[in-house]
């Protein structure tokens, strides 16, 4: 590695790694809004990746190529569990059910003294790295770039578009939400393992609403027409608060204007380009 | 040779009878309408017919099958497809996406195929692009494939859902007034379009209030009324058949039309 850019990652070291955690996490929005599903309940799946793979370190001692990959486990089984149910009905039932999902998780971390209580879990080891978080990312990317251009492509996009026509297309409209749901809590997942390897301490109000809904706005500024939107969408909610640290308290502020800045005047995002549904 | 059979078909929303037990029959190769005034349960008929809605009893079958409670995607693998009343093409998607996404369910590649974009995933999307192009061609909308479905003009979004619709080569075809709001000239392109696809080896049933366009192009007639089916026949019967001109036109004038 040249010199500068090692001296360039050590200085900025912590927020590159914010940059490709929260690419992930505007992937794992994008995939469930590419359904036409409303989730709110990102947060809560990185929440529960961070906190069992915290534990796995600290309380295994197991090695962080099984961590990473255990750490998607407990978000999947929450994610089926509220899934199942919500994803039959059509309308906001998914949107309510994450809201909930967050709040008992946080209330149950603050109160169960085995994960730390309101302290949280400190002291975890620095495993991950910009290798491991910036090659899922790719890997991420790649994968919805492929998957976009295909029949699997087109289904979810017509499901986004009206699900009566998708079904009678023969989509298996409940089948591919909750592949989607899924899929987004083994992201949420994977980015709570890496930014809990990164940082060394986790905390219950790291995972609540606030954060969940900061994840939306990814998606909702960089849009949902390919999946380099989200992530563009994620980079510039990241760098903005680093740039207007001056503001401090404001920077809360600053993300619901641009919410309420790109929901009214850039519908589609801020890259509102469409990829090509098909591979040939 | 039937191909769909409904058998006392009823369709209760709350208090209100929408279908009441009504027996249909559609033979293969032909060309069959349903007719009704406004509300007397064709759209429902539909509904039913592709799983959209689940009946309050009688049964349906697509040759010989049961498909009474199958859900509605899976109705796309027995060889039923259809179009809407309204229509709904998918808009933000180019025209040839519309029509692949009707051939959904001849694709059967998974998700490892489509990562690894196996040789068996290349050839089945190729496949589909061809047969999703020849689809655009019959129906006249090749030259557009590229554009966005929601830049086409009314008519050709209604073409653009029958290209979709019949991509897949249905045993069984549905179109829900597909000459709504198109001139005679256009209907009368339809009505070719219509006997082309028949004549390729698909079973029309549609719904239609033109009687013109119906009377023109039907084998068969059913006509239902406040849900029940009143008359079923050939299209020449059925314009003589007393109980239809009654529901079309009152008592009162059919009376004056027998007098006169």
């Amino acid at each position: 590695m040249p010199i500068w850019l090692d001296d360039f990652l050590w200085t900025y070291q912590n927020v590159v790694y914010a940059l490709g955690v929260n690419g992930l996490l505007g992937l794992s929005m994008y995939v469930v809004l590419s359904v036409g599903q409303l989730s709110l309940g990102q947060a809560a799946f990185m929440g529960l990746g961070a906190y069992s793979s915290a534990l796995l370190t600290l309380k295994l001692h197991l090695p962080f190529a099984i961590v990473l990959p255990a750490s998607t486990i407990a978000p999947v089984l929450f994610a089926l569990a509220i899934g199942t149910p919500t994803l039959r009905l059509s309308g906001v039932y998914l949107a309510i059910a994450t809201i909930g999902l967050g709040e008992v998780l946080r209330a149950a971390y603050l109160n169960i003294d085995y994960v730390g209580g309101a302290l949280g879990i400190s002291g975890i080891p620095e495993r991950a790295g910009v290798v491991s978080i910036y090659s899922l990312l790719i890997l991420a990317l790649l994968g919805f770039w492929l998957i976009g251009r295909s029949a699997i492509g087109r289904a979810m996009e017509a499901i986004r578009e009206d699900e009566v026509a998708a079904a009678t297309m023969g989509v298996n409209v409940a089948r591919y939400r909750l592949g989607a749901l899924l899929t987004s809590a083994v992201l949420a997942g994977l980015a709570g393992a890496l930014s809990a390897h990164v940082s060394s301490f986790i905390g219950p109000n790291e995972y609540g609403f606030e954060p969940a809904v900061t994840i939306l706005s990814y998606a909702l500024l960089g849009g949902i027409g390919s999946p380099f939107a989200p992530v563009i969408g994620a980079w510039i909610l990241t760098l903005l608060p680093e740039m207007l640290r001056g503001f401090a308290d404001l920077r809360l502020v600053f993300n619901g204007v641009i919410i309420v800045l790109a929901v009214l005047y850039l519908p589609n995002g801020i890259l509102p380009w469409t990829m090509r549904r098909r591979a040939a | 040779m039937t191909l769909l059979r409904t058998e006392a078909l009823s369709m209760h929303f709350a208090g209100l009878v929408a279908v009441d037990a009504v027996d249909l029959a559609v033979e293969a190769g032909s060309i069959h309408a349903l007719i009704g005034p406004n509300g007397a349960g064709k759209t429902t008929m539909f509904n039913l017919i592709s799983g959209l809605m689940l009946p309050t009893s009688g049964r349906i079958s697509l040759d010989g099958a049961d498909i009474t409670a199958l859900p509605a995607h899976a109705h796309a693998g027995m060889g039923m497809a259809r179009s809407f009343q309204n229509i709904r093409v998918f808009a933000s998607m180019t025209v040839l996406e519309n029509v692949l996404t009707g051939l959904h369910s001849a694709i059967t590649a998974g998700i490892a195929a489509t990562l690894l974009r196996l040789p068996m995933f290349r050839r089945q999307e190729q496949d589909a692009v061809t047969r999703a192009r020849a689809a655009l061609n019959l129906v006249g909308l090749a030259a557009r494939a590229d554009d966005r479905a929601a830049a086409l003009a009314y008519g050709d979004q209604r073409r653009l859902e029958i290209a979709r619709a019949i991509a897949g080569h249905p045993r069984l075809l549905l179109l829900d007034e597909p000459a709504a709001g198109m001139n005679p000239a256009e209907g009368a392109a339809l009505s070719d379009l219509i006997r082309r696809i028949r004549d390729a080896g698909t079973t029309v049933l549609l719904v239609e209030h033109d009687m013109g366009f119906v009377m023109r192009l039907a084998d068969r007639v059913t006509v239902l009324n406040f849900g029940r089916r009143i008359a079923d026949g050939p299209p020449a019967n059925i314009r003589r058949d007393p109980s239809v001109i009654t529901a079309y036109l009152g008592a009162k004038v059919a009376a004056k039309l027998n007098a006169a």
